[in-house]
């Protein structure tokens, strides 16, 4: 019953989130909506173990990136009501279609599978915890080469960021 | 032995380079010397080659020079027999006479070598022709033919009517030729050889499939190269070239090779009634229009012109009738007195510093006597006057018709009638020139250099004796050629009574025709009894411009073809061919930017195809299993 | 009782990358379809923890480690591209930037 429950109940705010962020039209409410998709999936995050990839979630996802998405919102101050209606010419069709062929091809995997999904490997009995340490052990003997991309990768993120946004008119005439 | 006829048949060719080489070198003189003394072998050692074969009971000679095509097999082989033999002595003596003749005639002109080069490749091609051993060296000699004929056609070729000239002989050749060429394909098929006494043996034995298309097809071939109704509009326009050439070429030689060849081919020729119904119709009314169209010509040598076909023509009614000795008699003896003709013809237009028109000239037998004189014999051979030659072969034609009976009377009758035309023509012809008494100013012509006069006076005597090699007294050309029609069923001449008949008939055709020349033009005796004839306008309109043939000719072929060709090339060229490319093209260049449509640049739709299409593609690897079982 | 099996989690996690898309196609104001990114990102991460649990290796975690990263720099580079963008039209709207159509 816990177990359900603790399912059951960020798994419908993770989804009442993301109905939240592509539905509503003042930008702040999407964020909030995607605030709260983030940390319901840290909770789940915790129930399947992985609880080292949880705080990071939530720090990194939750903390720094849903910061830095509010800044931009109101830095460039989208005020603007959105249009609601479609402009380009048969998106409308396309994206409709592409709904019908999303929703008749899972039900009929899921119907010619009799309601349960057909995975090949069973599940093993005993998981792994997410700990610190064990995350550690794997990430810097076996990863530690992607490691370190990554972090190259940052920076470069960092000194693109600064060039793209740098605006070279800023500086008075003397 | 039967090496020396490589030296008859090439030594002209070798002459013809050798002259190409030196001709810068050499003055007139020194080419003169070579080109004349080259002929004079020729001609001797074919003396030599026929005694040899007159020794031997003219059983036929061969000469295998090499194997061409190994299977089916195809030789290039000479055959001298008693019909190439004559053909060979006729040619290599004519080419002695008339280069004699050229050197005078056309001295001082800025091509002379090139005339001889020409003349000298035409008798080496002739040469072949007549002393080929299958059908396929004849074809080399007769294509070759037609090209020299070209070359020395349109010699002045500055002048934009001589080049159209020889593009016209080349092309009604030509017409003729695709007639041969399907002629020996048809040979080839239905026989395996080219060789002609493989073939004659084989239709001789029963073998007669297809003969008569083989026949016909020849027969086309021979229509083009001897001028014959439909194809004979090129040679009265032939006489754009060097009169000696026409001599040679246009009276001699290249327009009998269509009689040389049907005569050749006479053992499967008497098999085919419809050809031979063929030829005799187109030689009578070729004979006929020719003749027609002669009595009102105002050219010296277009008069000659449409006197050649008509001979021809009548040489086609012997061939016609079965008399095939006949037709090569007429042939030698034609031969004679048209060379003889032409070649005076030429003297008188060199005098009389190439004016060509004879009612511009008159009375000029007191400037030019020998060339009057040698003229005169030409004319009286012509019209049929005995003893001389064109007497004893004409009538013989005449004769053979006859004998065959039935419906050949008409023919024989309608023949008459034009050997009444000839005698008409050529006399009024001769009158003109030499007789008659008119106002023009000839006080500056003097008698030809004597290089010309000697060839006439040699050709003169020929024309007057050559008739005696087959009279009905004398059948020598008949025992000559008796070896090569020996399985050839020939008409022969009526016996007693009805010849000499037939004789008297033909000779009071003969003089009445000349008498009545002279009566309308020297004594104007119609205007003496001031005779109206009706119509006389268009009578002499419809004889001077050929019945209008070649206007007929003209509207029908040249524009016909000239509108039909431009229709072709803006309808089915333009239009369609470059429609469809043009409709090709243009379907990609819409269709391309129909699809291009789909690059909007924005991002939303092209994250939707993404989405879209891929899932089409999970889709396709999930169903096509299911679909499987 | 009802067990909560990996098949759950997996469900969960494509009906969230499906509500992402749609909102790709849907929306036209760039920052909104970021976000619609992220979901789809989050969604990602999710499966691979379900992975990781079901089979039970740590290589699951480690990848979501890595894919929060690269999400991280993705959306810093991203938001400032939007920022110069937007400086120069001042509307928010992305169907305005047509200059790549062929």
């Amino acid at each position: 019953m816990l177990e359900l429950l603790l399912f059951a109940v960020p798994a419908g705010l993770v989804i009442l989130g993301a109905l939240i962020v592509i539905f509503a039209k003042n930008p702040v409410h999407n964020s909030m909506g995607l605030v709260l998709t983030l940390a319901s999936l840290a909770i789940i995050y915790i129930t399947l173990n992985a609880t080292f990839v949880a705080m990071v979630q939530m720090l990194v996802y939750a903390g720094a990136v849903m910061t830095l998405f509010l800044f931009v919102i109101m830095m460039i101050g989208v005020d603007k009501p959105e249009q609601t209606r479609e402009e380009i010419k048969g998106q409308t069709l396309l994206v409709s279609g592409t709904l019908f062929i999303l929703i008749g091809l899972v039900s009929f995997i899921v119907v010619n599978s009799g309601f349960k999904w057909d995975l090949y490997f069973p599940a093993v009995e005993y998981s792994l915890e997410g700990t610190p340490d064990l995350i550690a052990a794997s990430l810097f003997t076996e990863w530690v080469l992607p490691f370190e991309i990554i972090s190259l990768l940052l920076i470069v993120a960092t000194a693109a960021a600064i060039a793209l946004a740098y605006d070279t008119k800023v500086r008075k005439p003397k | 032995m039967e090496n020396l006829l490589l030296v008859i048949i090439f030594l002209p060719l070798l002459t013809a380079l050798g002259i190409k080489i030196i001709s810068n070198l050499v003055n007139e003189l020194l080419l003169n010397f070579l080109t004349i003394n080259s002929a004079l072998l020729s001609f001797a050692t074919a003396c030599g080659m026929f005694g040899l074969l007159l020794t031997d009971k003219f059983k036929p000679i061969h000469l295998e020079l090499f194997t061409w095509i190994p299977s089916p097999e195809i030789l290039f082989e000479f055959t001298l027999d008693g019909l190439s033999g004559i053909m060979m002595l006729l040619v290599t003596g004519l080419s002695v006479v008339i280069q004699i003749f050229s050197t005078s005639y056309m001295s001082k002109d800025e091509n002379y070598s090139k005339y001889f080069i020409y003349f000298n490749v035409f008798v080496f091609s002739m040469l072949l022709l007549v002393m080929s051993g299958n059908f396929l060296v004849m074809f080399f000699g007769w294509e070759l033919v037609g090209l020299s004929s070209y070359l020395l056609i349109s010699f002045w070729s500055k002048k934009q009517s001589a080049a159209k000239a020889g593009n016209k002989a080349f092309i009604l050749n030509r017409i003729g030729d695709f007639g041969f060429l399907v002629g020996l394909m048809l040979t080839l098929n239905t026989f395996g050889t080219f060789n002609y006494e493989k073939v004659f043996s084989e239709v001789l034995n029963g073998n007669r499939e297809s003969l008569s298309i083989i026949v016909i097809c020849f027969i086309i071939g021979a229509f083009g190269k001897s001028a014959q109704f439909p194809l004979f509009s090129w040679l009265p326009d032939a006489m754009e070239g060097p009169t000696p050439a026409s001599a040679l070429i246009h009276a001699a030689t290249m327009v009998t090779a269509g009689v040389f060849m049907l005569v050749r081919i006479s053992p499967i020729l008497q098999f085919s009634e419809t050809g031979k119904l063929i030829i005799i119709t187109a030689g009578l009314l070729t004979a006929l229009i020719a003749a027609f169209s002669a009595i009102n010509q105002d050219d010296i040598k277009k008069v000659l012109a449409y006197s050649t076909i008509s001979q021809l023509g009548f040489m086609f009614i012997a061939i016609g009738s079965g008399a095939y000795v006949a037709a090569i008699f007429h042939l030698v003896t034609h031969a004679f007195f048209k060379a003889l003709l032409f070649l005076g013809a030429g003297a008188v237009i060199h005098e009389m510093h190439h004016e060509q028109n004879i009612h511009k000239m008159g009375n000029l037998k007191t400037k030019m006597p020998i060339t009057a004189a040698m003229m005169g014999i030409g004319t009286l051979a012509i019209s049929g006057i005995p003893p001389l030659a064109g007497f004893w072969s004409k009538d013989e034609i005449l004769a053979s018709t006859f004998a065959n009976g039935g419906f050949y009377y008409g023919y024989w009758a309608l023949s008459l009638l034009a050997a009444f035309m000839t005698a008409f023509y050529m006399g009024r012809h001769w009158l003109l020139i030499f007789h008659k008494e008119t106002g023009n100013d000839i006080s500056q012509v003097h008698e030809a250099p004597k290089a010309m006069v000697r060839p006439l006076i040699v050709l003169g005597i020929f024309s007057f004796f050559i008739g005696f090699i087959n009279t009905p007294f004398f059948h020598g050309l008949e025992k000559v050629l008796e070896e090569t029609l020996h399985y050839v069923d020939i008409t022969h001449l009526p016996e007693g009574i009805t010849l000499i008949i037939l004789a008297v008939v033909s000779i009071g055709a003969g003089f009445t025709g000349l008498l009545l020349a002279y009566l309308i033009y020297i004594v104007d005796i119609l205007a003496y009894f001031k005779v109206k004839i009706p119509l006389k306008e268009e009578i002499k309109e419809l004889s001077s411009n050929t019945l209008y043939l070649n206007k007929f000719g003209e509207v029908i072929f040249v524009k016909g073809m000239k509108s039909f060709s431009r229709k072709t090339a803006v309808v089915v060229d333009g239009l369609l061919i470059d429609g469809l490319v043009n409709k090709i093209s243009s379907l990609f260049y819409n269709s391309s930017q129909k699809v291009s449509k789909s690059q909007n640049g924005l991002v939303r739709s092209y994250v939707v195809y993404f989405g879209f299409f891929m899932l089409l593609l999970i889709g396709l690897f999930i169903a096509t299993p299911w679909v499987l079982n | 009782m009802i067990e909560v099996s990996t098949d759950w989690y997996l469900t969960l996690a494509a009906i969230l990358f499906s509500i992402g898309f749609l909102g790709m196609m849907i929306r036209k104001n760039a920052l909104i379809m970021f976000m619609c990114i992220e979901l789809m990102l989050n969604s990602v991460n999710l499966t691979f923890i379900t992975a990781s649990k079901h089979f039970g290796t740590i290589e699951g975690q480690i990848s979501v480690f890595f894919v929060l990263v690269v999400a991280a720099a993705e959306v810093v580079v991203g938001l400032a591209i939007i920022v110069s963008i937007f400086k120069k039209q001042s509307s928010a709207s992305v169907d305005l930037l047509r200059t790549s159509r062929g």
